[in-house]
């Protein structure tokens, strides 16, 4: 490290603190970088040397864990894996991730996410439950390629960020859930799709997207949650349309 | 010791102008132009109804300048909104498997982008001929 060359990057961040500040506003800091530095490494750096208050979210430092997401030049990237020497030679303007309520400076909130990924049944519904000696629920490798990337989503929330109609409507169920929603759905040994019909329908379900496609280009995981969103418009137009003709009745 | 006070930015109500959104925008927007030349082929099958001289002025008003810079326009926004449709259109579909393995989208969009071209093809070629 010590004998590689070491550059100087300014860093504008916006801080907000919710105790002292009625607005956010963009802090300067200047960091010596080596290029291998991320600018996760970045702000720790600032947090150890300059600014001990700044906060934010991170933990595993590799792009699995999905909590350093935040706006990086105005677009929405991990921090983690977004590399000073890719800004150079700045300044570099760091914000939250937005579309979300900013609770202190790079940090947002999380809860209506959570709910939401809480409420699409993120879980396999079986036809017929089976006990545990019975053995494993069968799938081929065709039909686990059928969901497999929608079963990538780390919930960074990058998606959400780059989702304009997510910006006019924080109800909008949005990419990311609409994502985890398609990998039960589209799981060959799930048939709990009937169940998850009603989160899809209406504007804060699906219709909301105008298939402006960035969800799916900000997606650090290739999970292509444009995908999972557009193809359940198809659904909630099926079932408009033919609900009448179904024997069963749904509550 | 908890001190919540979420600060709520606003949405820029121009957010579709940005650079960001451009691509978007731009995709959108060649709809209009996609029904504005629906317009044109309506008042042309109009005129033909209204009988030969109303056609012929209709036929007239296409040497115009100002109809040749307005059909530029109009191709141009129909090319984008072709291309751009079709770029779409394995967004809308389930994953499509064949042989155990995906379809890659842009081999789907390529398809179906050749199918259109050669349908175009077709009907150019049947009306000159």
């Amino acid at each position: 490290m010590a004998d590689q060359a070491r550059h100087a990057i300014e860093l504008q961040i916006l801080r907000y603190r919710p105790a002292q500040d009625d607005e956010p506003y963009f802090v300067s800091y200047k960091v010596d970088y080596t290029d291998e530095m991320s600018v996760l490494e970045a702000l720790q750096s600032i947090k150890d040397d300059q600014d001990g208050s700044l906060s934010f979210r991170w933990s595993c430092r590799m792009a699995v864990c999905g909590s350093c997401g935040m706006m990086i030049e105005g677009e929405p990237k991990l921090a983690c894996s977004t590399f000073l020497r890719d800004l150079a030679p700045g300044p570099v303007r760091i914000a939250p991730l937005e579309n979300f309520p900013i609770e202190r400076d790079l940090v947002v909130t999380v809860a209506d996410f959570v709910k939401k990924i809480e409420s699409i049944y993120p879980f396999i519904m079986p036809k017929e439950k089976k006990p545990v000696e019975a053995g494993e629920y069968l799938q081929t490798p065709a039909q686990m390629a059928a969901y497999e990337p929608f079963s990538d989503c780390i919930n960074c929330m990058l998606c959400y960020a780059a989702c304009p109609q997510f910006g006019a409507n924080p109800d909008f169920i949005g990419p990311g859930a609409m994502a985890l929603l398609q990998r039960y759905n589209g799981d060959s040994r799930d048939t709990g799709s009937r169940e998850r019909l009603d989160l899809i329908h209406g504007e804060d379900g699906v219709w909301s997207c105008t298939a402006v496609g960035l969800c799916s280009e900000a997606c650090p995981k290739l999970v292509d949650p444009a995908n999972a969103v557009n193809q359940n418009k198809t659904n909630s137009a099926f079932d408009f349309f033919l609900r009448a003709l179904r024997k069963e009745h749904r509550p | 010791m908890s001190e919540r006070k979420p600060y709520i930015r606003r949405q820029d109500r121009l957010w579709w102008a940005s650079r960001r959104y451009r691509a978007y925008t731009l995709r959108e927007l060649s709809g209009v132009g996609v029904a504005v030349y629906g317009g044109v082929i309506l008042a042309g099958l109009y005129s033909v109804r209204r009988g030969p001289d109303a056609y012929a002025a209709f036929v007239e008003w296409l040497s115009t300048p100002f109809a040749m810079a307005l059909h530029l326009v109009l191709l141009a926004a129909m090319l984008l909104h072709g291309i751009t449709w079709f770029q779409t259109l394995p967004k809308t579909m389930p994953r499509l498997i064949v042989g155990g393995e995906a379809v890659p989208q842009k081999t789907i969009t390529n398809a179906a982008l050749g199918m259109a071209m050669l349908c175009t093809l077709a009907v150019v070629i049947g009306a000159l001929s």
